[in-house]
């Protein structure tokens, strides 16, 4: 009886300290918080003829670092992810960096919210600022796309979860305590697998056919205008690779090309005494590899019929001028005759076309532009494309910096319009004598709405050839678009030139830990322990008196001691 | 080291209650059996809660925004089969050789384990062990030690309502009113969280605080009611 009166009043002191330490606890509880989740985008990884480039791994499980030289000297780099938002980079740095083969934990990359391709919406000032920050993208992508970096390198996009992490982490680095196990900090994670090869990537050519009309019926008798557009992309990271203006712009181009022509060969009336042919045309960045099995597969006949091929490149940014790029020499009559058309219509509009003539090498396996395939085989063609010189090989093909901001809906329709119109006068025999088909208030108008929309799918959508299946959302949704225009549409797989050779694991999610130290869970520990041995005295002190704890530890009864 | 912060919380978890159970006289008198068939009869009763709880409740699909006082009222009601089960421990187990002191702190000290291993042993070995370090475990911990005092000091309670027979009439209202107050206390955390969208360090603070006062009321009131045995 005696016992249970006291046991109650025990409880009381005992409890201040838990009550101090849940204060204490209260007032750290601040700056921790929940796992962070993000999504990251690896940078492509690829063998070229065999050489390895791009970035080789693919699992990240380090401590975050900000910078290089946060850390002193002494400090090894190779078990640290470095954090680099773009918009601070030192180009010059992490050039010296990757060029001397440093070793490193992992690179993030953090590029601006408004590299984001799903951001579309977001407003962008078409300001000095911005395409600093664009030609700045574009030289690390050259740079990392390039190099043969041994370590995982991923771009993710900056937020406020992120933009958190990294302020926390450079204060940590700024106060001189590099996160180690040691010293807690944040890890960044992210599972993946190796990357494995794939195996076979298929292209996928897509044709569109418009017969022409011809009295007694047959029209394969007649000539045949090609208009062709490769769709795929090729960039740093191919998740994010969506090309809004390579080439996006120039399939945007030809859907609506296609639209307008289909209204025109609906009716016998108006229709053209020539077959139209539409390709969508995949492995461009690789030396328009699709185009040259599609050119291939066709019988010759066909191959002789093409009157002239029009490649549509490029169309989607701002400027008043376009080049219409020939292999032939410009003296050639088809030639003069395709800038002639071009040229003519563009006067009308206020636009600049120039003639660019380069000459095929054909010992050299590059392919600058599309027409050249045409050439290769004696097909007259030419490219229209906003510029003024072929891109290297795996550039300009849908980098990071290409996305909805730089292109603009009204150069591609004034390029629509160009295009149409010439090729439409071309059909009707209408040259030089100012005919407009396609003008903005008739009824062949080019639809804004329909252009937009397109535009802004493709500008989501990333179109990286190997990454995309045969029966790929974008490649089926292109079929049945061009099978709305086109009398005929076929399908074609072709696998990729082997010198290619590709990795996935292409995104994935990382995971952004706050690790205690091994030092505060000792502290913990410590707390903990005297908590619990407190607790134990008052408990005997208050239910047993004082002297049955001091005889506990002077022959301490083997039956307690096992509890304690 | 994530191994090391599980164990730390399971420190704090458990470590009080096998404190209580060696330090006080419990462990001489050998009690172990009593706490074990009280652990039992949690568990049952538990189940029954469960059960009547997955009956009558609405699942909510985003539950933690909002504080309903009907589903929050229909809980604390079954909150009292809890009390029930209590009751059933407290009075229909035989605890021979055990004063009626050492009982209700044994079946306080079963109850609490059991409802610590069956809430917290588990969120604790998937979440502590994670490479995400958060206060969340070491505050559960917290939660844990406050359970503790509650379950003993309702056990207390009861033990006056049900097996006193002799206690003054004017502190009779009182205890009801502890017992009740300690009874609805998961709805009045859970008030507290989701009605005033408190944090978790605040609820377990005031969990501590409002434990150790009903530690010191519940002490009063036995000694009180103790008085005219004397």
């Amino acid at each position: 009886m005696a016992n249970s009166q006291r046991r109650p009043a025990a409880l009381d002191p005992v409890y201040y300290p838990v009550v101090a330490l849940a204060l204490i606890l209260v007032a750290c509880v601040d700056f921790c918080d929940a796992v962070t989740v993000v999504d990251v985008y690896r940078l492509v990884q690829y063998d070229l003829s065999g050489v390895p480039f791009g970035s080789r791994l693919a699992t990240l499980n380090h401590h975050a670092g900000s910078s290089f030289f946060a850390s002193s000297s002494t400090v090894d780099l190779s078990r640290t992810v470095l954090m680099l938002p773009v918009r601070e980079l030192d180009l010059d740095l992490i050039k010296e960096y990757i060029g001397q083969g440093k070793l490193l934990g992992g690179l993030l990359l953090l590029l601006p919210p408004q590299f984001s391709p799903e951001k579309v919406e977001t407003a962008v000032g078409r300001d000095e600022d911005f395409d600093l920050l664009r030609n700045k993208v574009s030289e690390l992508e050259r740079l990392l796309i390039h190099a043969n970096i041994p370590y995982p390198v991923y771009f993710a996009f900056e937020d406020d979860n992120i933009n958190a992490v990294l302020a926390e982490v450079k204060r940590n680095d700024a106060s001189g305590q590099p996160a180690t196990a040691t010293t807690g900090g944040y890890k960044l994670v992210v599972a993946a697998s190796d990357p494995k090869k794939i195996a076979s990537p298929t292209i996928t050519n897509i044709q569109g056919w418009l017969p022409g009309l011809k009295p007694d019926g047959d029209s394969s008798q007649l000539p045949t205008i090609a208009i062709v557009a490769s769709y795929d992309t090729f960039g740093a990271a191919p998740a994010l690779s969506v090309g809004s203006d390579s080439n996006g712009s120039g399939v945007v181009a030809l859907l609506e090309i296609a639209r307008l022509f289909s209204v025109l060969y609906s009716n016998p009336k108006t229709r053209g005494r020539y077959n139209l042919l539409f390709g969508l045309t995949s492995g461009g960045p690789y030396n328009f590899n699709g185009t040259q099995k599609w050119l291939r597969s066709f019988d010759q006949r066909l191959r002789e019929s093409i009157d002239y091929a029009i490649c549509l490149n490029s169309l989607g940014s701002l400027g008043n001028e376009l080049h219409l790029h020939v292999s032939k020499p410009p003296e050639n009559t088809y030639i003069q005759q395709i800038f002639q058309g071009f040229s003519s219509v563009a006067e009308e509009s206020g636009l600049q076309v120039g003639l660019k003539h380069k000459k095929i090498n054909i010992s050299s396996p590059r392919v600058a532009w599309e027409h050249e395939q045409f050439s290769r085989l004696r097909v007259t063609a030419a490219t229209i494309s906003e510029l003024s010189t072929a891109p290297e090989l795996l550039e300009g093909t849908g980098s990071l910096s290409d996305n909805r901001h730089s292109v603009s809906e009204a150069s591609i329709i004034r390029s629509v319009k160009l295009v149409a119109e010439s090729v439409a006068r071309h059909i009707y025999s209408q040259e030089g004598k100012g005919t407009n088909i396609f003008a903005d208030d008739g009824s062949l108008a080019v639809n804004p709405s329909y252009v937009r929309s397109w535009l802004d799918l493709l500008s989501t959508t990333s179109r990286v050839a190997p990454f995309l299946s045969k029966s790929d959302p974008l490649i089926m949704a292109l079929q049945k678009e061009l099978a709305d225009h086109t009398a005929e549409v076929n399908v074609q797989h072709e696998t990729l030139d082997e010198t290619f050779t590709f990795y996935d694991s292409i995104s994935g999610r990382l995971h952004v830990y706050q690790v205690a130290s091994v030092t505060f869970d000792l502290l913990l520990l410590l707390v903990l322990g005297s908590y619990l041995i407190t607790l134990f005295s008052f408990l005997v002190i208050t239910t047993r008196g004082l002297d049955d704890l001091i005889s506990l530890f002077r022959r301490p009864p083997s039956r307690k001691v096992k509890a304690v | 080291m994530t191994v090391f912060h599980f164990f730390n919380c399971a420190i704090l978890t458990f470590g009080p209650h096998a404190v209580y159970y060696s330090a006080t006289p419990l462990s001489e008198y050998d009690t172990l059996w009593t706490s074990i068939k009280s652990a039992v009869v949690y568990l049952f009763t538990a189940l029954v809660k469960l059960v009547c709880l997955a009956t009558f409740l609405n699942v909510s699909e985003s539950e933690s925004d909002n504080f309903d006082p009907y589903q929050e009222l229909l809980k604390a009601l079954f909150g009292f089969i809890e009390v029930a089960g209590l009751y059933f421990a407290l009075t229909q187990l035989t605890h021979r050789n055990i004063s009626q002191n050492h009982k209700f702190q044994a079946v306080g000290l079963g109850w609490a384990f059991a409802d610590s291993v069956l809430h917290r042993l588990v969120p604790l070995w998937f979440g502590a062990r994670g490479l995400e370090f958060t206060w969340d475990y070491i505050l559960q911990g917290l939660e844990a030690n406050a359970n503790l005092v509650f379950s003993i000091s309702l056990a207390a309670l009861g033990s006056l309502m049900w097996l006193r027979k002799n206690k003054p009439k004017t502190l009779i209202p009182i205890i009801y009113a502890c017992a009740g107050i300690v009874a609805t206390m998961p709805t009045i955390t859970s008030y507290l969280r989701r009605g005033l969208g408190w944090h978790l360090p605040k609820v377990v603070g005031f969990e501590l605080f409002s434990s150790l006062l009903i530690a010191f009321i519940s002490w009063q009131l036995f000694v009180a009611c103790q008085r005219p045995s004397n």
